[in-house]
């Protein structure tokens, strides 16, 4: 308790501030919510430091300036009652000395939210709405993703696959709100083939809104999953946001992740919809389907064409993705040879299902995975491979809002079900929850639970041997942890 | 529940100090620690052969800066006591002692006054169960003559050899030479009977080389061999671990030419990145790795059969010798006669060789874990064992 007072007035304190500032990318309300989340500023900058960048540092140094002379003004005020026995001054004099940390950690937001509103907002506006012109006025076919995860790995596998006999362009990284597809849509040349547009949604209503701005011709939903709670508070609200793109794309354009629990209800309500999986999609049949860590193979027939693929891709749930991304292909008139060298060129993205070696073992990274459903993928493919020991390791998820119980208590069903020999749990405030889930399937090998994730993933080289299997799925940023 | 304690002990007075503090620190203390299982006590012992405790003695940098003379000054070295266990004595502050009392000792010594038995025998008188070799195959693992006589014994091939105490060498040096020279073909190599780590070996390519090679072997020990090097050489070692039950590693290859071998600098002053003596050599293939002592081959590229002979002789020497919990055996294979010869074991490797029991499948927590235990059945065994009884011999006198 007192170490985390104390810690308000270490040295470094501004620069934790700014830090903070610069993680929730100078946003008010999620800085604010962080800061008085947090009980010991001294652990903020543990994983990460202060990037000085220049409006860093011209925060930082308002702040310091700012703290000192809060500070100061104290000191007069406690000289004064000292020296000339004003009333009332020692009060407000240690009042202004002690409050300075909380007090210009509320001030600093000031300015930055006066900013985003006179400034920042009118000219994200503006260009939101040329951009409208742009993709409205754009001959490509306009490829929306939509859904609640793996967005982002079903746009670079479409742009690995389709890009090699296409010109395709595609939303960068994870950028995918309106004013990222606005910057995404100025540098378009206007003859692109395919645009690739992902949609990240976090409240009731944006998909609906994306859509207006973008004009999609063709929607894919890659699954729903609870997340972003804290606005949509059910999982039902947030699946009827992301299928309100298929009100803006000709029905038969829409393609589902049929293996996504909560689409079956859409997918009945509209047949017109196309359902993809690990069967396959459009007529295509997969199946011989082996997963190792080098990647996926399988088999895709329709009539008379046959392709063998293999992707790098790790996990029997790439398969349905992979199947849709190579009938598209197809659709748009890749031949066979393109279609099979681009889901050859098919790889983990970083922190994604990414395998790499380590004391001989291999350690699949798919600590950006945040969600149950990507969970239950990762753990179905740890389940998939062979290994003379299998360690998984997770702190839990986050952002689960009400959700939070149910959907570790399942996370805990869902990592006994892959049977690993050791299981590895940050402690935080849902392990409770992920032990109740193994207990509950009957788990009784190994469980380590350690208060030190940093310490952990530094020394994992310690912990496994060659013949080991480990698969890490999330991992908390300061913000959480 | 209270963890067990687990004394690491390190230094001494050994060439190979520095060494010792590495094995410590990085393959015993940090792994027994990353368990969470075990209290680490690191137990220091300096170069004056004072034993120190204490948790400073748990990072790198207390013995990489200078100031480590001065901290040891200032520090109380700990008193030992054998009552019924180990009891490290430590002088506390205003006159109050702070004594330690592992359950289990973990020597990380290197060399002599350490991996030589010197320490097994302090565990073995204090009652305390401790990790590895115990103190009589320590004693015979460490002498390279007396080992390479047990194996002989056991009939398990060996190179060639002439060995002699520094006392008759000086005593007669000619027959000697004589001796070598009409027994021996060249090249040889000379060896200090107990170092480890390549100190003092020198490889003799000619006669006139030879005393000038025993000359710096009794530098550094009381007695010495001369060893007849073996032609078309490919080196291994494995590395084993168990008491009865033995569970090889993989048997390792290091990437040198055979007129080479890896002195004392070449094994770690240059983080075991530079060229053996004499020649260069190659690396960077799949099945190659930097061990904690250069690049090497793990498993080593040898042909099923030579590969089975030489696991299958490294085990019979670990048993030959009495090893028990870890040791690793060095052998020598002459690649054209396909003929396996056992060269050395060092009955505690250096940095226990972690690196080749996580190719073999054990990680490094695994296996300082697997050590303890080993260590407490061994000592298990050890109390059903009667050692004293009641006799009236005494009272007739």
């Amino acid at each position: 308790m007192l170490r985390s007072l104390f810690s308000m007035y270490m040295r470094r304190y501004p620069a934790i501030l700014v830090y903070m500032l610069q993680n929730t990318e100078y946003r008010a309300l999620p800085f604010l919510k962080w800061f008085w989340r947090t009980n010991d500023f001294s652990k903020v900058t543990y994983r990460r430091s202060l990037d000085y960048t220049g409006p860093a540092l011209m925060l930082l140094w308002a702040l310091r300036i700012g703290m000192g002379l809060q500070i100061l003004a104290g000191f007069i005020l406690l000289g004064c009652w000292h020296f000339r026995g004003t009333l009332g001054a020692w009060q407000f004099g240690v009042a202004l000395v002690i409050s300075y940390p909380i007090v210009w950690a509320h001030l600093v937001v000031i300015p930055l939210a006066f900013g985003r509103l006179l400034i920042i907002k009118p000219r994200q506006r503006a260009a939101i709405a040329r951009s409208e012109k742009i993709f409205r006025d754009h001959q490509a076919v306009r490829l929306a993703i939509a859904g609640s995860y793996g967005k982002t790995s079903m746009k670079e596998l479409l742009l690995t696959v389709l890009g090699e006999a296409r010109d395709v362009a595609a939303t960068p990284a994870n950028k995918n709100v309106p004013i990222s597809h606005a910057h995404f849509a100025e540098k378009l040349t206007g003859q692109e083939d395919i645009l690739i547009i992902e949609y990240g949604e976090g409240a009731p209503g944006d998909v609906a809104r994306f859509a207006k701005i973008t004009h999609p011709t063709h929607a894919i939903i890659t699954g729903i999953a609870p997340a972003h709670l804290d606005r949509y508070k059910t999982v039902q609200r947030a699946a009827a946001d992301i299928f309100s793109v298929g009100k803006y794309v000709d029905p038969s354009q829409v393609y589902v992740n049929g293996e996504s629990p909560f689409t079956a209800d859409y997918l009945k309500a509209h047949p017109a919809y196309n359902a993809y999986s690990e069967s396959g999609v459009l007529g295509w049949k997969a199946s011989d389907v082996t997963v190792g860590v080098d990647g996926v193979r399988f088999t895709l027939k329709k009539d008379k064409k046959i392709l063998q693929l293999h992707s790098k891709l790790v996990g029997r749930h790439h398969v349905g993705p992979l199947a849709l991304a190579a009938a598209l292909a197809d659709l748009f008139g890749l031949s066979e040879k393109q279609i099979a060298a681009g889901i050859a060129k098919t790889a983990p993205f970083e922190h994604r299902m990414q395998p790499y070696e380590t004391a001989g073992a291999w350690v699949i990274d798919d600590t950006y995975n945040g969600n149950i459903e990507g969970i239950r993928a990762g753990t179905r493919a740890l389940a998939d491979l062979s290994a003379r020991r299998k360690i998984y390791i997770t702190p839990g998820l986050v952002d689960q809002g009400r959700e939070t119980r149910r959907v570790h208590e399942e996370m805990g069903r869902l990592i006994a079900a892959a049977k690993p020999d050791i299981v590895v749990l940050m402690q935080n405030s849902t392990t409770q929850h992920i032990l109740k889930g193994l207990k509950e399937a009957g788990y009784a090998k190994e469980i380590r639970l350690e208060d030190d994730p940093l310490d952990f993933y530094s020394n994992l080289a310690s912990f496994v041997a060659a013949g080991d299997v480990v698969l890490m799925q999330n991992d908390w940023t300061d913000n959480y942890a | 529940m209270k963890k067990p304690i687990v004394a690491v002990v390190f230094g001494s007075r050994s060439t190979e100090h520095d060494i010792s503090v590495l094995t410590a620190l990085a393959s015993v203390i940090k792994p027994l620690e990353l368990s969470k299982k075990y209290t680490v006590l690191p137990v220091y012992i300096a170069k004056t052969g004072k034993w120190y405790v204490g948790d400073e003695f748990k990072k790198i940098a207390t013995f990489q800066t200078e100031d480590l003379e001065d901290l040891l000054a200032k520090k109380q070295p700990v008193s030992l006591l054998f009552d019924n266990g180990l009891r490290l004595i430590e002088r506390g502050r205003l006159g109050r002692d702070v004594i330690h009392c592992p359950d289990v000792v973990f020597p990380a010594t290197h060399g002599t006054h350490g991996e030589d038995g010197e320490l097994m025998a302090i565990c073995e008188m204090a009652n305390v169960p401790y990790v590895g070799c115990d103190m009589e195959s320590s004693v015979i693992a460490m002498d390279k003559i007396l080992a390479k006589q047990v194996a002989v014994a056991h009939h398990i091939p060996t190179a060639k050899f002439v060995s002699f105490t520094k006392i008759a060498y000086e005593s007669g040096s000619e027959e000697w030479h004589k001796k070598i020279n009409k027994e021996l073909r060249y090249p040889v190599f000379v060896k200090p009977a107990h170092l480890g780590s390549s100190i003092g070996i020198s490889r003799v390519t000619h006669k006139k080389d030879l005393a000038n090679a025993i000359e710096v072997a009794l530098h550094y020990d009381t007695s010495a061999l001369v060893e007849e090097g073996v032609e078309n050489l490919i080196e291994v070692t494995l590395p084993v671990m168990g008491n009865e039950r033995l569970h090889p590693a993989l048997l390792e290859e290091p990437l040198l030419k055979s007129e080479d071998f890896f002195d004392f600098d070449t094994k770690y002053m240059q983080g075991g990145k530079g060229k053996g003596k004499g020649q260069g050599m190659s690396g960077g293939q799949d099945k190659e790795a930097q061990g904690a002592q250069g690049y090497s081959r793990m498993p080593a590229e040898l042909p099923k059969g030579l590969y089975e002979e030489a696991e299958s002789i490294g085990l019979a020497v670990y048993r030959a010798l009495g090893c028990s919990g870890i040791a690793r055996i060095d052998m020598l294979i002459d690649s054209k006669a396909k003929q396996v010869y056992f060269n050395e074991v060092n009955p505690l490797p250096g940095s226990l060789y972690a690196h080749n029991w996580s190719r073999a499948g054990v990680s490094t927590v695994n296996l300082v874990e697997k050590l303890i235990k080993l260590a407490e059945e061994r000592f298990a065994k050890k109390q059903n064992l009667t050692t004293s009884f009641s006799t009236n011999y005494l009272q007739q006198f």
